[in-house]
């Protein structure tokens, strides 16, 4: 053995070392042989594919593929084996295990002194992993614009809900800017109010059809409450527009204050009461003639029963008497429920006036109480009256007040024969409170005793009536800047406390 | 003493009738008439001590008649009882200058009591 040879093997081991090392899978096909046979394989090669080197040696590279013989890498592969070319491709291939590995595989010609092809050299490096990052991040590429394109679907479609929504009530609604020009008009807006979208979109509201939108209130509303009282509800507008004539608005502006690109936008809705307004006055003037109508014959009768009573004969039984006595009480009730029913009615209108005038309030309780003392002998009635005070109210009003207080008070305590009766300061307002021991009113109906037409439950029966006593004393107590309310227990009684404030003197 | 005379207008026979009824039983005499188109010419003829009349008649209402009444020469002073079941009959009498106003439906002795103090 010669020191060259020697030399020689030193260095071939010190490749096949340095390969052995190499973290790619490293192999060598002869090609001079037929099938282009494997000559070597690395370590790291019987570790990607996990056959020993001794099922590897002398098979073609293409074992690696298994069944998987479609793959069009197989074509680049043939032809730069063919051309000598290098090719560089990623490949399904096999285990021993069956197990898929992707692998990027280069090849590299090696050629003699005349050029021809001796060997390939195969390199291969298992980027499984790496396709399996790639796949993922395609995957969840896909999924993230799969979720966007959904979400725009979804935003446009509760666009076009919220808009079908807006497009739908029946209402008007308009969008402004900070400028009050006009960014969107639904179609009731455009159809009640006879305009046309191209000349209501951009317009300054204002500016609308011809000027007629030109409203000094709606402008005030706009321009001076809505920048400090945000939002306004119930701002009513009454117009006279040139083409559909005069109009009754409820309007509710609210200007946007959240931050965000809708910022200072300012929502109007619109609602047109005209014919509201009408069938109400239509239904007072309607309750206005029936009561006039109903109380004309009452009168009638009413007069014939005093003259029955005038001319009755000196000897006429004690029955035959208190028998047209009772007519006259119904008669006279009759007449009172006519009368309740226009108060109710004006009273819900805000038709009902209040003709204010000085009062003592003390003078005031003792004159009604007097009277109803006369109409109910069997009560004996405990009046704690001190407090020197004037109001400034409808004395008459009032008067019905206390009236109706006090003969509810002797309605609901059959049996019982006392009713307390007392007036006093409190701070700047007088306080009345009178006082029953009779049934009592249970928790729930408490507060709903003053609604209109509301009767308790069980009383309906025992006690018939419309339901709107209690009503029109609440609004009348309303309308003078005081409050009714009750205390009760069921069984115990019940007491009913109104304030009204003092006139002040000066 | 010679009664006095009392005309009462109203639309409505059955007030006409009681109303009618309740006065001849307190002696006075009595003249009634339901349409209001012919009332100015009948007190013109008749000249009553007093007129009893409703407010809402058909044609011609209770104020509208006292205004005529208050611009007629020989009827300017007629003392005028304005009778109404409406409620806001007492400001329209007051306001046409009605001597005092009675509401529907009445009582005999507030009537007749109302028509003495405005005779005195």
């Amino acid at each position: 053995m010669t020191s060259e040879t020697i030399n020689d093997n030193l260095n071939n081991n010190i490749y096949l070392q340095a390969l052995n090392s190499a973290k790619s899978g490293i192999i060598i096909t002869d090609n001079r042989q037929p099938d282009n046979p494997i000559i070597y394989c690395n370590k790291a090669f019987e570790n990607i594919s996990g056959y020993p080197q001794n099922k590897i040696i002398g098979h073609n590279c293409r074992f690696l593929q298994a069944q998987d013989r479609s793959q069009p890498e197989r074509q680049i592969i043939k032809d730069a084996v063919l051309n000598g070319k290098e090719c560089k491709v990623e490949i399904r291939n096999y285990k021993k295990n069956g197990n898929l590995f992707w692998n990027e595989l280069t090849i590299s010609p090696v050629k003699d002194s005349e050029n021809n092809i001796t060997h390939f050299i195969g390199v291969q490096n298992d980027i499984t992993d790496r396709k399996k990052f790639e796949n993922e991040l395609r995957e969840e590429k896909a999924s993230v614009q799969k979720k966007i394109e959904q979400r725009t679907k979804e935003l446009i479609d509760k666009e076009a809900f919220l808009s079908s929504i807006i497009q739908t009530v029946r209402e008007s609604l308009l969008v402004l800017d900070a400028d009050y020009r006009v960014l969107s008009a639904n179609s009731h807006f455009l159809s009640s109010f006879k305009e046309a979208s191209e000349d209501t979109v951009g317009k300054i509201l204002f500016e609308l059809g011809n000027h007629q939108w030109d409203i000094e209130a709606l402008k005030t509303l706009l321009t001076k409450i809505l920048p400090t009282n945000n939002p306004v509800i119930d701002f009513e507008v009454t117009h006279d527009f040139p083409h559909i004539g005069k109009k009754i608005m409820l309007l509710n502006a609210y200007r946007i204050e959240f931050e965000g690109q809708y910022k200072d936008r300012i929502l109007i809705a619109i609602e047109d009461i005209t014919d509201k307004k009408e069938i109400d006055r239509r239904k007072d003037d309607f309750l206005s003639i029936a009561s006039h109508e109903l109380k004309t014959p009452l009168t009638t009768i009413k007069g014939f029963v005093q003259l029955l009573k005038r001319m009755a004969p000196a000897e006429s039984s004690e029955k035959f008497l208190v028998t047209l006595d009772k007519v006259s009480i119904y008669v006279d009730r009759l007449n009172n429920l006519i009368s309740e029913l226009l108060d109710t009615s004006k009273i819900q209108s805000g038709n009902i006036e209040i003709h204010k005038e000085p009062f003592e309030i003390d003078k005031l309780l003792r004159d009604t109480i007097e009277n109803l003392s006369l109409a109910t002998p069997q009560y004996s009635i405990s009046i704690n009256i001190n407090t020197n005070a004037t109001i400034l109210g409808d004395e008459l009003q009032i008067s019905q007040v206390i009236n109706n207080l006090v003969s509810n008070a002797v309605k609901y305590s059959p049996g019982q024969n006392k009713i307390d009766i007392s007036c006093h300061k409190v701070g700047s307002f007088i306080k009345v409170s009178i006082t029953d021991y009779g049934m009592g009113i249970i928790q729930q109906d408490q507060s709903k005793i003053f609604d209109r037409f509301y009767r308790a439950r069980d009383i309906q029966k025992k006690f018939p009536g419309m339901g709107i006593g209690l009503y029109i004393c609440h609004e009348i107590i309303a309308n003078h800047d005081g409050t009714l309310w009750v205390e009760s227990e069921i069984g115990k009684g019940s007491t009913f406390n109104f304030t009204l404030p003092i006139m002040n003197k000066q | 003493m010679k009664s006095k005379k009392i005309m009462i207008c109203d639309d409505d026979p059955g007030i006409l009738e009681v109303l009618e009824m309740m006065l001849e039983i307190e002696g006075y005499t009595v003249f009634t008439e339901s349409n209001s188109t012919n009332l100015i010419k009948k007190i013109t003829t008749i000249l009553p001590d007093l007129l009893l009349m409703d407010l809402w008649m058909p044609v011609l209402s209770g104020d509208q008649l006292l205004h005529t009444i208050r611009s007629t020469k020989e009827l300017e002073d007629l003392p005028v009882i304005i009778l109404s079941a409406s409620v806001d009959g007492n400001d329209i009498a007051t306001n046409a200058g009605a001597n005092a106003f009675i509401a529907k439906p009445f009582d005999m002795d507030d009537i007749t009591l109302k028509i003495e103090k405005v005779l005195l």
